[in-house]
Protein backbone atom coordinates (compact mmCIF):
# COMPACT_ATOMS: atom_id res chain seq x y z
CA UNK A 1 0.00 0.00 0.00
CA UNK A 2 1.21 3.55 0.18
CA UNK A 3 4.00 4.50 2.83
CA UNK A 4 2.51 7.37 5.05
CA UNK A 5 5.28 9.79 3.78
CA UNK A 6 3.65 9.87 0.60
CA UNK A 7 0.73 11.85 0.89
CA UNK A 8 -1.74 10.99 -2.30
CA UNK A 9 -2.82 13.97 -4.33
CA UNK A 10 -6.42 14.70 -4.64
CA UNK A 11 -6.90 13.15 -7.69
CA UNK A 12 -5.62 10.00 -6.49
CA UNK A 13 -7.96 9.97 -3.34
CA UNK A 14 -11.05 10.89 -6.51
CA UNK A 15 -9.80 7.88 -7.59
CA UNK A 16 -9.55 5.69 -5.15
CA UNK A 17 -12.68 6.79 -3.50
CA UNK A 18 -14.51 6.01 -6.88
CA UNK A 19 -12.76 2.29 -6.81
CA UNK A 20 -13.95 1.68 -3.28
CA UNK A 21 -17.24 2.87 -4.40
CA UNK A 22 -17.42 1.08 -7.37
CA UNK A 23 -16.78 -2.10 -5.16
CA UNK A 24 -19.36 -1.51 -2.59
CA UNK A 25 -21.90 -1.02 -5.55
CA UNK A 26 -20.76 -4.37 -7.34
CA UNK A 27 -20.98 -6.34 -3.86
CA UNK A 28 -24.54 -5.53 -3.50
CA UNK A 29 -26.09 -5.70 -6.99
CA UNK A 30 -23.94 -8.57 -8.78
CA UNK A 31 -26.02 -11.29 -9.38
CA UNK A 32 -29.30 -9.79 -8.88
CA UNK A 33 -30.28 -10.90 -12.53
CA UNK A 34 -30.28 -14.38 -11.48
CA UNK A 35 -28.34 -17.33 -11.12
CA UNK A 36 -25.14 -17.52 -13.10
CA UNK A 37 -24.94 -21.66 -13.41
CA UNK A 38 -21.36 -21.48 -12.03
CA UNK A 39 -19.80 -24.82 -13.42
CA UNK A 40 -19.48 -27.21 -10.54
CA UNK A 41 -15.60 -27.91 -10.16
CA UNK A 42 -15.05 -31.99 -10.49
CA UNK A 43 -12.66 -34.09 -11.52
CA UNK A 44 -13.42 -36.70 -14.24
CA UNK A 45 -15.04 -39.17 -11.29
CA UNK A 46 -16.90 -36.49 -10.04
CA UNK A 47 -18.47 -36.23 -13.87
CA UNK A 48 -19.20 -39.41 -14.03
CA UNK A 49 -20.69 -40.20 -10.55
CA UNK A 50 -22.93 -36.98 -11.03
CA UNK A 51 -23.81 -38.08 -14.82
CA UNK A 52 -24.89 -41.85 -13.41
CA UNK A 53 -26.62 -40.54 -10.62
CA UNK A 54 -28.83 -38.77 -12.96
CA UNK A 55 -29.64 -41.05 -15.18
CA UNK A 56 -30.53 -43.51 -12.75
CA UNK A 57 -32.36 -40.91 -10.89
CA UNK A 58 -34.23 -40.31 -13.56
CA UNK A 59 -35.24 -43.14 -15.16
CA UNK A 60 -36.16 -44.54 -11.23
CA UNK A 61 -38.52 -41.89 -11.13
CA UNK A 62 -39.75 -42.21 -14.26
CA UNK A 63 -40.74 -45.89 -13.62
CA UNK A 64 -42.11 -45.19 -9.84
CA UNK A 65 -44.42 -42.40 -11.59
CA UNK A 66 -45.52 -44.37 -14.54
CA UNK A 67 -45.50 -47.46 -12.04
CA UNK A 68 -48.16 -44.83 -9.68
CA UNK A 69 -50.08 -44.10 -12.80
CA UNK A 70 -50.47 -47.58 -14.31
CA UNK A 71 -51.86 -48.71 -10.64
CA UNK A 72 -54.20 -45.90 -10.71
CA UNK A 73 -55.43 -46.81 -14.12
CA UNK A 74 -54.94 -49.86 -14.19
CA UNK A 75 -53.17 -49.62 -18.10
CA UNK A 76 -50.07 -52.19 -16.83
CA UNK A 77 -47.64 -51.56 -18.54
CA UNK A 78 -48.67 -49.01 -20.78
CA UNK A 79 -47.94 -45.89 -18.72
CA UNK A 80 -45.11 -47.49 -17.18
CA UNK A 81 -43.23 -48.22 -20.45
CA UNK A 82 -43.68 -44.34 -21.96
CA UNK A 83 -42.81 -43.18 -17.90
CA UNK A 84 -39.67 -44.79 -18.73
CA UNK A 85 -38.67 -43.41 -21.81
CA UNK A 86 -39.41 -39.73 -20.52
CA UNK A 87 -37.22 -40.68 -17.60
CA UNK A 88 -34.58 -41.76 -20.01
CA UNK A 89 -34.73 -38.74 -22.08
CA UNK A 90 -34.66 -36.47 -19.01
CA UNK A 91 -31.37 -38.42 -17.42
CA UNK A 92 -30.04 -37.66 -21.11
CA UNK A 93 -31.00 -34.12 -20.69
CA UNK A 94 -29.86 -33.69 -17.12
CA UNK A 95 -26.72 -35.27 -18.29
CA UNK A 96 -26.32 -33.04 -21.54
CA UNK A 97 -26.26 -30.04 -18.90
CA UNK A 98 -23.48 -31.80 -16.68
CA UNK A 99 -21.82 -31.97 -19.46
CA UNK A 100 -21.98 -28.91 -21.04
CA UNK A 101 -21.82 -26.91 -17.83
CA UNK A 102 -25.61 -25.67 -18.05
CA UNK A 103 -27.22 -24.46 -15.15
CA UNK A 104 -29.33 -26.73 -12.86
CA UNK A 105 -32.50 -24.64 -12.99
CA UNK A 106 -35.71 -26.05 -14.82
CA UNK A 107 -35.89 -26.06 -18.33
CA UNK A 108 -32.96 -26.77 -20.92
CA UNK A 109 -34.17 -24.73 -23.11
CA UNK A 110 -33.70 -21.72 -20.87
CA UNK A 111 -30.51 -23.06 -19.45
CA UNK A 112 -28.88 -23.33 -22.83
CA UNK A 113 -30.10 -19.89 -23.97
CA UNK A 114 -28.91 -18.58 -20.84
CA UNK A 115 -25.44 -20.20 -21.19
CA UNK A 116 -25.22 -18.81 -24.71
CA UNK A 117 -26.49 -15.16 -23.59
CA UNK A 118 -23.72 -15.49 -21.13
CA UNK A 119 -21.30 -16.45 -23.37
CA UNK A 120 -22.20 -13.95 -25.91
CA UNK A 121 -21.59 -10.91 -23.19
CA UNK A 122 -18.31 -12.27 -22.20
CA UNK A 123 -16.91 -12.55 -25.95
CA UNK A 124 -18.83 -9.01 -26.54
CA UNK A 125 -17.15 -7.64 -23.35
CA UNK A 126 -13.45 -9.30 -24.61
CA UNK A 127 -13.69 -8.07 -28.17
CA UNK A 128 -15.38 -4.26 -26.82
CA UNK B 1 -10.30 -57.45 8.51
CA UNK B 2 -13.53 -55.59 9.23
CA UNK B 3 -16.15 -55.15 6.17
CA UNK B 4 -15.48 -52.04 4.45
CA UNK B 5 -19.40 -51.02 5.00
CA UNK B 6 -19.35 -52.08 8.76
CA UNK B 7 -18.57 -48.43 9.41
CA UNK B 8 -21.65 -47.19 8.17
CA UNK B 9 -23.52 -49.66 10.83
CA UNK B 10 -25.79 -48.01 13.04
CA UNK B 11 -25.69 -48.97 16.63
CA UNK B 12 -28.29 -47.66 19.37
CA UNK B 13 -27.01 -46.10 22.23
CA UNK B 14 -29.73 -45.30 23.99
CA UNK B 15 -32.86 -47.82 22.99
CA UNK B 16 -36.06 -45.88 22.78
CA UNK B 17 -39.10 -47.99 21.55
CA UNK B 18 -42.22 -46.13 20.96
CA UNK B 19 -45.15 -47.52 19.99
CA UNK B 20 -43.21 -50.66 18.42
CA UNK B 21 -40.97 -48.25 16.35
CA UNK B 22 -37.28 -47.56 16.95
CA UNK B 23 -36.38 -44.47 18.14
CA UNK B 24 -33.46 -45.08 19.66
CA UNK B 25 -30.36 -42.57 20.44
CA UNK B 26 -27.75 -43.87 17.96
CA UNK B 27 -23.94 -43.13 17.11
CA UNK B 28 -25.44 -41.15 13.83
CA UNK B 29 -27.29 -39.16 15.98
CA UNK B 30 -24.97 -38.38 18.53
CA UNK B 31 -22.52 -37.03 15.38
CA UNK B 32 -25.99 -35.01 14.48
CA UNK B 33 -25.89 -33.60 18.00
CA UNK B 34 -21.78 -32.88 17.98
CA UNK B 35 -23.06 -31.13 14.48
CA UNK B 36 -24.70 -28.98 16.49
CA UNK B 37 -23.02 -28.40 19.55
CA UNK B 38 -19.60 -27.67 17.44
CA UNK B 39 -20.78 -24.90 15.60
CA UNK B 40 -22.86 -23.54 18.36
CA UNK B 41 -19.21 -23.58 20.23
CA UNK B 42 -17.48 -22.12 17.65
CA UNK B 43 -19.70 -19.37 16.67
CA UNK B 44 -19.85 -18.89 20.79
CA UNK B 45 -16.59 -18.50 21.19
CA UNK B 46 -15.70 -16.73 17.85
CA UNK B 47 -18.72 -14.38 18.43
CA UNK B 48 -17.88 -13.40 22.06
CA UNK B 49 -16.35 -10.15 21.09
CA UNK B 50 -17.80 -8.29 18.29
CA UNK B 51 -14.90 -6.62 17.39
CA UNK B 52 -14.55 -4.87 13.98
CA UNK B 53 -11.17 -5.42 13.00
CA UNK B 54 -12.07 -9.59 13.61
CA UNK B 55 -9.92 -11.77 15.54
CA UNK B 56 -9.24 -14.79 14.37
CA UNK B 57 -12.20 -17.43 14.97
CA UNK B 58 -14.34 -14.05 14.25
CA UNK B 59 -12.80 -13.97 10.59
CA UNK B 60 -13.38 -17.50 9.86
CA UNK B 61 -17.00 -17.36 11.14
CA UNK B 62 -17.57 -13.98 9.15
CA UNK B 63 -16.26 -15.38 6.02
CA UNK B 64 -18.45 -18.48 6.49
CA UNK B 65 -21.50 -16.15 6.75
CA UNK B 66 -20.47 -14.04 3.45
CA UNK B 67 -19.96 -17.05 1.66
CA UNK B 68 -22.98 -18.34 2.18
CA UNK B 69 -24.57 -14.80 1.49
CA UNK B 70 -22.88 -14.47 -1.48
CA UNK B 71 -23.50 -17.97 -2.83
CA UNK B 72 -27.46 -16.60 -2.35
CA UNK B 73 -26.77 -12.83 -3.72
CA UNK B 74 -25.10 -14.74 -6.43
CA UNK B 75 -27.30 -17.68 -7.41
CA UNK B 76 -31.30 -16.33 -6.12
CA UNK B 77 -31.05 -12.34 -5.97
CA UNK B 78 -31.21 -9.78 -3.12
CA UNK B 79 -34.89 -11.81 -2.27
CA UNK B 80 -33.57 -15.04 -1.35
CA UNK B 81 -31.92 -13.39 1.64
CA UNK B 82 -34.94 -14.17 3.23
CA UNK B 83 -33.98 -17.37 2.99
CA UNK B 84 -31.22 -17.28 4.08
CA UNK B 85 -30.72 -18.83 7.89
CA UNK B 86 -31.85 -21.64 6.54
CA UNK B 87 -29.40 -22.23 4.16
CA UNK B 88 -26.90 -21.06 5.89
CA UNK B 89 -27.87 -24.10 8.64
CA UNK B 90 -28.11 -26.15 6.39
CA UNK B 91 -24.84 -25.39 5.05
CA UNK B 92 -23.38 -25.88 8.81
CA UNK B 93 -24.91 -29.37 9.27
CA UNK B 94 -23.80 -30.56 5.87
CA UNK B 95 -20.58 -29.72 5.89
CA UNK B 96 -19.87 -30.33 9.47
CA UNK B 97 -21.70 -34.37 9.47
CA UNK B 98 -19.35 -34.17 6.35
CA UNK B 99 -16.38 -33.51 7.91
CA UNK B 100 -16.81 -35.30 11.29
CA UNK B 101 -16.81 -38.49 9.10
CA UNK B 102 -13.42 -37.61 8.12
CA UNK B 103 -12.28 -38.29 11.68
CA UNK B 104 -11.31 -41.94 12.61
CA UNK B 105 -13.73 -43.76 14.41
CA UNK B 106 -16.91 -41.39 14.18
CA UNK B 107 -19.42 -41.69 11.71
CA UNK B 108 -20.63 -39.87 9.07
CA UNK B 109 -24.51 -39.62 9.35
CA UNK B 110 -24.49 -37.84 5.67
CA UNK B 111 -23.25 -40.97 4.13
CA UNK B 112 -26.95 -42.55 4.88
CA UNK B 113 -29.86 -42.46 2.68
CA UNK B 114 -32.45 -42.03 5.10
CA UNK B 115 -30.91 -38.64 6.20
CA UNK B 116 -30.19 -37.03 2.68
CA UNK B 117 -33.12 -37.85 1.99
CA UNK B 118 -35.14 -36.50 4.23
CA UNK B 119 -33.22 -33.22 3.76
CA UNK B 120 -33.84 -33.61 -0.01
CA UNK B 121 -37.14 -34.20 0.17
CA UNK B 122 -37.93 -31.59 2.44
CA UNK B 123 -36.02 -28.63 0.63
CA UNK B 124 -37.99 -30.10 -2.53
CA UNK B 125 -41.35 -29.78 -0.75
CA UNK B 126 -40.54 -26.31 0.66
CA UNK B 127 -39.43 -24.96 -2.70
CA UNK B 128 -42.28 -25.96 -4.22
CA UNK B 129 -44.80 -24.55 -1.59
CA UNK B 130 -42.67 -21.20 -2.08
CA UNK B 131 -43.05 -21.46 -6.41
CA UNK B 132 -46.74 -22.21 -5.79
CA UNK B 133 -47.56 -19.56 -2.94
CA UNK B 134 -45.55 -16.88 -5.30
CA UNK B 135 -46.57 -17.55 -8.71
CA UNK B 136 -50.01 -19.98 -7.99
CA UNK B 137 -50.95 -22.07 -10.72
CA UNK B 138 -48.80 -20.30 -13.18
CA UNK B 139 -46.09 -22.00 -10.95
CA UNK B 140 -46.91 -24.93 -13.69
CA UNK B 141 -46.29 -22.60 -16.59
CA UNK B 142 -42.10 -23.63 -16.22
CA UNK B 143 -42.49 -26.93 -17.52
CA UNK B 144 -43.08 -25.47 -20.92
CA UNK B 145 -40.69 -23.32 -22.28
CA UNK B 146 -41.93 -20.14 -24.27
CA UNK B 147 -41.91 -19.83 -27.56
CA UNK B 148 -41.79 -23.53 -27.87
CA UNK B 149 -43.96 -24.96 -30.46
CA UNK B 150 -47.11 -26.44 -28.99
CA UNK B 151 -46.86 -29.64 -30.51
CA UNK B 152 -43.89 -30.44 -28.13
CA UNK B 153 -45.51 -29.98 -25.20
CA UNK B 154 -46.39 -33.69 -24.78
CA UNK B 155 -43.07 -34.51 -25.13
CA UNK B 156 -41.39 -31.40 -23.31
CA UNK B 157 -43.71 -31.63 -20.28
CA UNK B 158 -42.99 -34.73 -19.41
CA UNK B 159 -39.02 -34.60 -19.56
CA UNK B 160 -39.31 -31.55 -17.07
CA UNK B 161 -41.31 -32.88 -14.83
CA UNK B 162 -39.98 -35.89 -14.48
CA UNK B 163 -36.48 -33.87 -14.68
CA UNK B 164 -38.39 -31.35 -11.79
CA UNK B 165 -39.12 -34.43 -9.45
CA UNK B 166 -36.02 -36.12 -9.48
CA UNK B 167 -34.56 -33.31 -7.67
CA UNK B 168 -34.55 -34.58 -4.72
CA UNK B 169 -33.30 -37.91 -5.44
CA UNK B 170 -30.05 -36.50 -6.96
CA UNK B 171 -29.67 -34.06 -4.68
CA UNK B 172 -29.86 -36.98 -1.74
CA UNK B 173 -28.26 -39.83 -3.98
CA UNK B 174 -25.60 -37.24 -4.66
CA UNK B 175 -24.19 -36.09 -1.40
CA UNK B 176 -25.23 -40.09 0.11
CA UNK B 177 -23.07 -41.99 -2.51
CA UNK B 178 -19.97 -39.36 -2.67
CA UNK B 179 -19.49 -40.05 0.98
CA UNK B 180 -20.61 -43.46 1.47
CA UNK B 181 -18.01 -43.79 -1.90
CA UNK B 182 -15.17 -41.99 -0.72
CA UNK B 183 -15.41 -43.78 3.05
CA UNK B 184 -15.35 -47.02 1.71
CA UNK B 185 -12.61 -45.84 -0.64
CA UNK B 186 -10.50 -44.71 2.45
CA UNK B 187 -11.34 -47.77 4.63
CA UNK B 188 -10.23 -50.30 1.56
CA UNK B 189 -6.63 -47.91 0.93
CA UNK B 190 -6.22 -47.87 4.94
CA UNK B 191 -6.80 -51.91 5.30
CA UNK B 192 -4.46 -52.27 2.31
CA UNK B 193 -2.18 -49.95 4.27
CA UNK B 194 -2.00 -52.31 7.47
CA UNK B 195 -1.53 -54.76 5.22
CA UNK B 196 1.47 -53.77 3.11
CA UNK B 197 2.86 -51.38 5.80
CA UNK B 198 5.47 -53.73 6.76
CA UNK B 199 6.24 -54.49 3.45
CA UNK B 200 5.80 -51.38 1.10
CA UNK B 201 6.75 -48.81 3.40
CA UNK B 202 5.98 -45.28 3.33
CA UNK B 203 4.40 -45.74 -0.63
CA UNK B 204 0.86 -47.06 0.40
CA UNK B 205 0.59 -44.66 3.45
CA UNK B 206 1.48 -41.56 0.93
CA UNK B 207 -1.63 -42.87 -1.30
CA UNK B 208 -3.85 -42.88 1.71
CA UNK B 209 -2.76 -39.25 2.41
CA UNK B 210 -3.32 -37.96 -0.77
CA UNK B 211 -6.61 -40.28 -0.95
CA UNK B 212 -7.58 -38.39 2.62
CA UNK B 213 -6.94 -34.49 1.20
CA UNK B 214 -9.02 -35.53 -1.36
CA UNK B 215 -12.11 -36.93 0.73
CA UNK B 216 -12.01 -33.39 2.80
CA UNK B 217 -12.21 -31.67 -0.25
CA UNK B 218 -14.92 -33.93 -1.53
CA UNK B 219 -17.26 -33.33 1.85
CA UNK B 220 -16.48 -29.80 1.63
CA UNK B 221 -17.50 -29.33 -1.94
CA UNK B 222 -20.46 -31.65 -1.63
CA UNK B 223 -21.72 -29.24 1.15
CA UNK B 224 -21.11 -26.65 -1.31
CA UNK B 225 -23.09 -28.59 -3.97
CA UNK B 226 -26.01 -29.52 -1.89
CA UNK B 227 -26.14 -25.96 -0.60
CA UNK B 228 -25.95 -24.23 -4.05
CA UNK B 229 -28.55 -26.75 -5.37
CA UNK B 230 -30.57 -25.36 -2.88
CA UNK B 231 -29.98 -22.26 -3.70
CA UNK B 232 -30.80 -22.55 -7.36
CA UNK B 233 -34.02 -24.47 -6.85
CA UNK B 234 -35.50 -21.84 -5.00
CA UNK B 235 -34.54 -19.08 -7.39
CA UNK B 236 -36.39 -21.57 -10.03
CA UNK B 237 -39.51 -21.06 -7.27
CA UNK B 238 -39.03 -17.30 -6.68
CA UNK B 239 -37.72 -16.04 -10.08
CA UNK B 240 -39.04 -17.70 -13.06
CA UNK B 241 -38.02 -17.88 -16.30
CA UNK C 1 -25.35 -52.14 3.47
CA UNK C 2 -26.27 -51.04 6.42
CA UNK C 3 -28.27 -47.99 4.92
CA UNK C 4 -30.83 -49.76 3.75
CA UNK C 5 -31.65 -51.06 6.49
CA UNK C 6 -35.35 -49.40 7.18
CA UNK C 7 -35.44 -50.33 10.65
CA UNK C 8 -33.08 -47.56 11.43
CA UNK C 9 -34.88 -44.99 9.33
CA UNK C 10 -37.35 -43.49 11.70
CA UNK C 11 -34.81 -42.81 14.13
CA UNK C 12 -32.44 -41.39 11.70
CA UNK C 13 -35.53 -38.68 10.72
CA UNK C 14 -36.44 -37.94 14.29
CA UNK C 15 -32.72 -37.22 15.34
CA UNK C 16 -32.38 -35.24 11.95
CA UNK C 17 -35.28 -33.29 13.17
CA UNK C 18 -34.46 -32.85 16.20
CA UNK C 19 -30.65 -32.02 15.80
CA UNK C 20 -31.27 -29.63 12.74
CA UNK C 21 -34.21 -27.76 14.78
CA UNK C 22 -31.84 -27.25 17.54
CA UNK C 23 -28.68 -25.97 14.80
CA UNK C 24 -31.44 -23.61 13.62
CA UNK C 25 -32.11 -22.18 16.59
CA UNK C 26 -28.82 -21.63 17.62
CA UNK C 27 -27.95 -19.76 14.13
CA UNK C 28 -30.93 -17.50 14.37
CA UNK C 29 -30.88 -17.03 18.15
CA UNK C 30 -27.32 -16.25 18.53
CA UNK C 31 -24.62 -16.73 15.60
CA UNK C 32 -26.73 -14.97 12.44
CA UNK C 33 -27.49 -11.74 14.60
CA UNK C 34 -24.18 -11.48 16.38
CA UNK C 35 -22.44 -11.71 12.99
CA UNK C 36 -25.10 -9.58 11.32
CA UNK C 37 -24.62 -7.01 14.07
CA UNK C 38 -20.42 -7.15 13.43
CA UNK C 39 -20.64 -6.58 9.80
CA UNK C 40 -23.18 -4.30 9.87
CA UNK C 41 -21.18 -2.20 12.51
CA UNK C 42 -18.25 -2.72 10.18
CA UNK C 43 -20.13 -1.59 6.94
CA UNK C 44 -21.54 1.29 8.78
CA UNK C 45 -17.55 2.41 9.84
CA UNK C 46 -16.40 2.15 6.58
CA UNK C 47 -19.41 3.96 5.17
CA UNK C 48 -19.11 6.61 7.74
CA UNK C 49 -14.81 6.34 7.11
CA UNK C 50 -15.54 6.82 3.36
CA UNK C 51 -18.22 9.67 3.84
CA UNK C 52 -15.74 11.82 5.64
CA UNK C 53 -13.14 10.82 3.32
CA UNK C 54 -15.05 12.41 0.94
CA UNK C 55 -16.50 15.34 2.43
CA UNK C 56 -12.96 15.88 3.20
CA UNK C 57 -11.92 15.61 -0.18
CA UNK C 58 -14.32 18.51 -1.52
CA UNK C 59 -13.73 20.68 1.46
CA UNK C 60 -9.72 20.35 -0.21
CA UNK C 61 -11.07 20.90 -3.48
CA UNK C 62 -13.49 23.29 -2.14
CA UNK C 63 -10.28 25.08 -0.90
CA UNK C 64 -8.16 24.36 -4.03
CA UNK C 65 -10.69 26.24 -5.82
CA UNK C 66 -10.92 29.09 -3.47
CA UNK C 67 -7.10 29.65 -3.32
CA UNK C 68 -7.08 29.66 -7.12
CA UNK C 69 -9.78 32.56 -7.08
CA UNK C 70 -8.25 33.92 -5.12
CA UNK C 71 -5.05 33.69 -6.91
CA UNK C 72 -6.48 35.19 -9.81
CA UNK C 73 -8.22 38.01 -8.41
CA UNK C 74 -5.01 39.46 -6.80
CA UNK C 75 -3.39 39.27 -10.60
CA UNK C 76 -6.14 40.63 -11.95
CA UNK C 77 -6.37 43.41 -9.48
CA UNK C 78 -2.37 43.65 -9.72
CA UNK C 79 -2.97 44.00 -13.54
CA UNK C 80 -5.45 46.50 -13.16
CA UNK C 81 -3.24 48.43 -10.75
CA UNK C 82 -0.21 48.56 -12.96
CA UNK C 83 -2.89 49.96 -16.06
CA UNK C 84 -4.27 52.39 -13.80
CA UNK C 85 -0.72 53.67 -12.87
CA UNK C 86 0.55 53.06 -16.60
CA UNK C 87 -1.95 55.38 -17.14
CA UNK C 88 -2.12 57.89 -14.96
CA UNK C 89 1.37 58.66 -15.86
CA UNK C 90 0.97 58.27 -19.67
CA UNK C 91 -2.01 61.76 -18.91
CA UNK C 92 0.86 63.39 -16.61
CA UNK C 93 3.16 63.23 -19.17
CA UNK C 94 0.75 64.37 -22.08
CA UNK C 95 -0.54 67.23 -20.40
CA UNK C 96 2.77 68.51 -19.16
CA UNK C 97 3.57 67.85 -23.04
CA UNK C 98 0.14 70.08 -23.70
CA UNK C 99 1.28 73.00 -21.95
CA UNK C 100 4.86 73.05 -22.51
CA UNK C 101 3.25 73.39 -26.25
CA UNK C 102 0.88 75.36 -24.94
CA UNK C 103 3.56 77.86 -23.70
CA UNK C 104 5.83 77.76 -26.72
CA UNK C 105 2.92 78.56 -29.22
CA UNK C 106 2.35 81.74 -27.11
CA UNK C 107 5.81 82.62 -27.06
CA UNK C 108 6.17 82.16 -30.61
CA UNK C 109 3.49 84.04 -31.01
CA UNK C 110 4.81 86.96 -29.10
CA UNK C 111 7.57 86.61 -30.95
CA UNK C 112 6.28 86.95 -34.59
CA UNK C 113 4.27 90.00 -33.46
CA UNK C 114 7.14 91.52 -32.15
CA UNK C 115 9.34 90.60 -35.35
CA UNK C 116 6.19 91.97 -37.90
CA UNK C 117 6.35 95.19 -35.31
CA UNK C 118 9.66 95.87 -35.24
CA UNK C 119 9.68 95.27 -39.24
CA UNK C 120 6.80 97.80 -39.69
CA UNK C 121 8.41 99.72 -37.75
CA UNK C 122 11.71 99.51 -39.61
CA UNK C 123 9.75 100.14 -42.67
CA UNK C 124 8.30 103.16 -41.88
CA UNK C 125 11.95 104.34 -40.54
CA UNK C 126 12.84 103.28 -44.10
CA UNK C 127 10.26 105.45 -46.03
CA UNK C 128 11.54 108.16 -44.07
CA UNK C 129 15.09 108.13 -44.38
CA UNK C 130 14.42 107.52 -48.12
CA UNK C 131 12.75 111.10 -48.38
CA UNK C 132 15.16 113.06 -46.25
CA UNK C 133 17.99 111.11 -48.37
CA UNK C 134 16.24 111.98 -51.97
CA UNK C 135 15.03 115.63 -50.69
CA UNK C 136 18.72 116.36 -49.65
CA UNK C 137 19.59 114.86 -52.56
CA UNK C 138 17.72 116.46 -55.11
CA UNK C 139 18.59 120.22 -52.76
CA UNK C 140 21.71 119.59 -53.51
CA UNK C 141 22.16 118.51 -56.80
CA UNK C 142 19.67 120.12 -58.45
CA UNK C 143 19.25 123.21 -55.72
CA UNK C 144 15.44 122.28 -55.84
CA UNK C 145 13.03 122.29 -52.70
CA UNK C 146 10.90 119.68 -53.44
CA UNK C 147 7.67 119.60 -51.88
CA UNK C 148 7.45 117.19 -49.06
CA UNK C 149 4.22 115.26 -49.91
CA UNK C 150 5.61 114.31 -53.48
CA UNK C 151 8.44 113.00 -52.75
CA UNK C 152 6.89 110.76 -50.20
CA UNK C 153 4.96 109.36 -53.15
CA UNK C 154 7.69 109.11 -55.05
CA UNK C 155 9.34 106.87 -52.17
CA UNK C 156 6.54 104.62 -52.14
CA UNK C 157 5.92 104.17 -55.80
CA UNK C 158 9.52 103.44 -55.90
CA UNK C 159 9.15 101.07 -52.86
CA UNK C 160 6.45 99.76 -54.06
CA UNK C 161 8.16 98.87 -57.23
CA UNK C 162 10.64 96.92 -55.33
CA UNK C 163 7.89 94.73 -53.95
CA UNK C 164 7.58 96.54 -50.72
Amino acid sequence: MTRPDETPGPDEIAARLAKVRARDNAGTTAGADGPQGRGQAGSGLGIGMRISIELVTTVAVGGALGYGLDVWWGSAPAAMVVCLLFGGAAGVSNAYRVVKGLDDSVGLGGAIARKETKEGNKSRGQSG
Amino acid sequence: MASPVEQFTIKPLVPIHVAGIDLSFTNSSLMMVAAVLLPATFFWFATARRTVVPGRLQSVAEILYEFIANMIRDNVGKEGMKYFPYIFTLFVFVFLGNMIGMLPYSFTFTSHIAVTAALAVAIFIVVTIIGFAKHGTHYLRMFFPHGAPLATAPILIPIELISYLSRPFSLSVRLFANMTVGHIMLKVLAGFVVALGIVGGLMPFAVVLGITVLEFFIAALQAYVFTILTCIYLNDALNMH
Amino acid sequence: MPQFDFSTFPSQILWLVITIFALYLVMTRMAIPRLAEVLDQRQKMMDDDLEQAERLKSQTEAAIAAYETALAEARAKAHAEIRAVTEAADRATAERTAEVNARLAVQIKDGETRIVKARDAALANVREVAATVAQGIVSRLAGLSLDTKRVDGAVATALKEHGR
